[in-house]
């Protein structure tokens, strides 16, 4: 209940300052910018992706189409491999293990370097970059950590989880189908390194880790009490309230940080309003709208956030991450040793 | 078993060509284009990917090495000393086989008691028994949870009558659970569709010649009920073997099966080894289908069909009453409860306290501007339904006629019709979008196949290997003669069709009809891509569509109304039926 009565607030704030989103200029388009991103950017509770519509199209003279395509990002690596059209003009939703896998599969690009082209590109915070080329720009991000009942448990450091006291209360995703789980075995990997990760993956399967599919199947055992520890988001209270088994825990004071990007096809039908659109997403008012919105944290410096949110919604104090370097011909490898670990 | 065939009607032409041109368009064409990767390599002909899985420990365990040429002795000895492992591949065919034990275990029951007691409520139980088929893993997966939680109804009743608690989450027990609620309502329905066609007059034939009520029914009953019974086994097996979202939404990543690492192949863009883990894992469905088809037709047993009658379940208090009262406190745990627990789900909130807030949600979402309406994917679903069962069951009855014989031609056609349920659904997900949704060029013209009608017909090719399933075995074990005389007294193939054989299947082919009805309401691999940014979409794919990595309220809500609207409509559906005098 606690959510909705956010939210409310946050609502009648969004209608104050949408009047005055001050960014106009640019480049004026007519055509209608097709903007490909996943399903909760639109069909959420209080999904970001109407506002964005309504608040861009207020004041550019330009149309917004969202598309939610079935397959993700692969759905267009597959029509530039197959040669089919691209329909859309940007993509917003893109994390760094993507754009690796685009840059494996394709030798032409599937997007363009746009930083020259924006105005407040320079906003945007450094470690939250992830494209040294600059073709996805973050427009948030969010902090993997736990979420524990602090009844029962209290997780401090990588220690804790392989601690007897622990046992089998630790639930995680699948690294394979999961974002989460993805970024949970990428800290363990930033913590332990690429030679001593495997070991301690071992040391959390003595320890009954329960590995479960997707960020929902493993929520849904946290729920009904199947372990006192899940790999979430430290925006959890935002829809859980500060109660007891909702406490966001930070690993060695870390959380690793998953930052969200949006690119620019480079067949881009209506490119100078595609640009327009993503400059737009990086105004301070729209950067507080789409964190509050979406759950997310702001990925310029200048947001403008509302306090409640920033009360329930945790930064870790050390956020780590991997960027596209450091991951590119590691990720496959590190993940597929996992896999065959935990299954073999 | 000769039929006569050499005048094909217009009727029987059209409907074949027809279902070949459905086939090729919505099936064998799209999972060609995924397959074909595991028969190539660096552009020429090889073997090379399927040669690369099965050499691999993860997918083959001990079974590898003597793919790669090692001497079986060594896997001979490790067998022996019981430590011999056969990897994913080895893990997946385990908990098919277990899944299908229990799900025959708690199905076999069911079809005795629909088919041979009569109570109030009869007709809605059986026509409810479909409905856990087409519920999203998501809401098994919740309902699941709850039910058999540390914490949940069962734990708390087992301890208020004083017996120790059962921790049921992250096991294989629970997997195999969680696919007997999925698939021993299949058992329950294809078998009782054959028990009720039992001809009671050899049993009182039998009986009257002095055969004790166990002879009669070894030597009459269990010959009728056998093919059903390996039917329903097939089936299950199949869908067990290909299980997906269940078995890491309960059990967790040591329980992985073939398929997990398939999707993720796909979703990794390996395609090489997608494809040959796909066409591995048909390989295997499909030969076992091919073998189970030569036991079919060496069974098919000539027989008539003469009504049932049933006795009222509530008459008297004996042993066997008793055993099915228990049979329903087993029925509550695995089925009502999980099911309740599903709906409770959708109105309480991560605390556990009551909210109605998913259903304003899904209230207010049918004025949304943007995304996804759950008044729009409500209507889809049910016209694309009936669409499909129109559609499926012609296809259906057609391939059936045409595999009713024991040829190898037969036998062959009849195993290359179960594809749809042999080939991965990732596969033909990802086989549509990559051929008809993104287009082909045919004679110069650039043909896209998206929207309603290609997922009806996307449904109707997943769909009628069910009706083939249930109309076969009936259509073989039918008297001959009886169409023979109709054809002499000068009936057309159609006419002898609709006047001697349809009715004479009826039972089998309401099976096939519902099952082509379920199959349509619950598909989401093929539909999610033909729906291909339109508004054409479904039930399910709303369900997925309100998931997201931050809350379930809204993805529950949306999967209670489907539950909803799907039994209330297999209800009618079997009222309606039951008004045109199909039982």
């Amino acid at each position: 209940m606690r959510r909705r009565t956010f939210i409310a607030g946050a609502g009648t704030a969004v209608a104050a300052t949408a009047g005055c989103v001050g960014y106009t200029g640019g480049n004026e388009g007519d055509g209608v910018v097709t903007v490909a991103t996943y399903e909760s950017f639109v069909d959420s509770e209080e999904s970001i992706g109407p506002w964005l519509k309504e608040n861009f199209e207020a004041d550019h003279d330009a149309e917004i189409e969202f598309t939610v395509p079935s397959s993700g990002i692969n759905q267009y690596i597959r029509r530039k491999q197959e040669g089919a059209d691209i329909d859309a003009d940007l993509f917003v939703g893109l994390n760094v293990d993507e754009l690796i896998r685009i840059d494996d599969e394709l030798d032409e690009q599937l997007f363009d370097s746009i930083a020259g082209d924006l105005e407040r590109s320079d906003r945007v915070i450094d470690e939250l970059r992830f494209d040294p080329d600059d073709r996805a720009i973050p427009y948030d991000t969010g902090y993997i950590s736990l979420v524990y009942d602090e009844r029962e448990v209290e997780p401090t450091t990588f220690e804790d989880l392989t601690d007897e006291a622990n046992r089998g209360e630790l639930i995680t995703q699948n690294a394979q189908e999961s974002d989460p789980g993805l970024a949970f075995l990428l800290w363990t990997v930033h913590e332990f390194g690429a030679d001593g990760y495997l070991d301690y993956w071992q040391q959390l399967e003595d320890n009954e880790v329960r590995i479960l599919g997707s960020w929902s199947d493993a929520y849904n055992a946290y729920t009904n009490e199947a372990a006192d520890m899940v790999v979430s988001y430290s925006t959890d209270q935002v829809y859980n309230g500060d109660t007891p088994r909702h406490q966001v825990g930070f690993l060695n004071d870390q959380g690793y940080a998953q930052p969200e990007g949006m690119a620019r096809f480079a067949d881009a039908p209506d490119a100078d309003a595609a640009t327009d659109f993503i400059e737009f997403m990086l105004q301070p008012e729209v950067q507080g709208v789409i964190a509050e919105k979406n759950v997310q944290f702001p990925a310029v410096d200048d947001a403008e956030l509302d306090d409640e949110f920033a009360s329930l919604a945790h930064v870790p104090p050390e956020p780590v991450t991997f960027g596209y370097d450091e991951l590119a011909g590691n990720l496959d490898g590190w993940v597929d040793e996992w896999a065959r670990q935990i299954v073999e | 078993m000769a039929r006569s065939r050499r005048r094909v009607d217009t009727p029987f032409l059209v409907a074949g060509l027809v279902t070949a041109a459905l086939l090729v368009v919505m099936l064998y064409y799209p999972v060609g284009s995924v397959l074909v990767e595991a028969v190539f390599a660096d552009g020429r002909l090889s073997l090379e990917p399927i040669r690369v899985v099965l050499t691999d420990s993860l997918y083959f365990g001990d079974l590898a090495g003597v793919f790669a040429g090692e001497s079986p002795l060594e896997l001979l000895r490790a067998v022996l000393a019981g430590e011999a492992s056969f990897g994913r591949f080895g893990f997946t065919a385990y908990q098919a086989v277990l899944s299908t034990l229990l799900s025959l275990a708690i199905g076999l029951p069911g079809a005795y008691v629909l088919a041979n007691y009569e109570f109030p409520g009869r007709r809605t139980v059986r026509s409810l028994t479909l409905v856990p088929f087409v519920l999203p893993s998501i809401m098994v997966a919740a309902g699941f949870a709850a039910m058999f939680g540390i914490n949940g109804p069962l734990n708390r009743a087992l301890s208020a009558v004083g017996l120790p608690t059962v921790e049921l989450m992250f096991t294989l027990e629970i997997i195999l659970l969680a696919h007997a609620f999925y698939n021993a309502p299949l058992v329950v329905r294809v078998v009782a569709a054959a028990w009720e066609g039992v001809d009671t007059r050899m049993v009182e034939t039998a009986r009257s010649l002095g055969a004790s009520p166990r002879r009669a029914f070894l030597d009459v009953v269990v010959p009728q009920l056998a093919p059903a019974v390996l039917t329903s086994t097939l089936l299950v097996f199949i869908f067990t073997f290909m299980s997906f979202p269940i078995v890491l939404a309960l059990g967790g990543f040591q329980l992985a099966t073939v398929e997990v690492f398939l999707y993720d192949r796909i979703s990794r863009l390996q395609l090489e080894e997608a494809a040959a883990l796909a066409v591995l894992e048909a390989a295997i469905t499909l030969g076992l289908t091919y073998a189970y088809l030569h036991y079919e037709r060496a069974q098919a047993a000539t027989r008539g069909v003469a009504a049932k009658s049933r006795q009222r379940l509530f008459a008297r208090v004996d042993l066997e009453r008793l055993a099915v009262a228990g049979y329903g406190i087993v029925i509550a745990i695995v089925f009502v409860g999980p099911i309740v627990s599903m709906l409770l789900a959708s109105v309480l909130d991560a605390n556990g306290a009551f909210t109605l807030q998913y259903y304003e949600f899904l209230l207010d979402r049918r004025d949304a501007v943007v995304g996804t309406q759950p008044d729009v994917a409500i209507r889809n679903s049910l016209a694309f339904a009936v669409g499909t069962l129109v559609l499926a069951v012609p296809m259906g009855v057609v391939v059936a006629l045409a595999t009713a014989r024991d040829t190898l031609s037969a036998r062959v056609v009849g195993t290359l019709a179960m594809l749809p349920f042999a080939v991965s659904g990732v596969v033909v997900g990802l086989g549509l979008l990559q051929t008809v949704v993104f287009g082909v060029e045919v004679f110069g013209l650039q043909l896209q196949v998206t929207g309603a009608v290609a997922i009806v017909a996307a449904h109707a090719v997943g769909a009628y290997p069910f009706v083939v399933r249930t109309v076969t075995p009936a259509l073989s074990s039918m008297d001959d003669r009886l169409v023979e005389s109709a054809r002499a007294l000068g009936a057309s193939r159609t006419r002898a069709l609709l006047d001697i054989e349809l009715p004479l299947v009826t039972p089998a082919v309401a099976a096939g009809a519902a099952f082509a009805f379920a199959i349509s309401i619950g598909e989401f691999n093929s539909t999610v891509v033909l729906v291909e940014g339109g508004d054409a979409y479904t039930m399910p794919v709303a369900v997925q569509r309100y998931l997201s990595d931050r809350t379930l309220g809204p993805a529950t809500a949306m999967g209670s109304v489907l539950l909803v609207v799907t039994s209330v409509s297999f209800v009618v559906i079997e009222r309606l039926g039951a008004y045109g005098g199909i039982e």
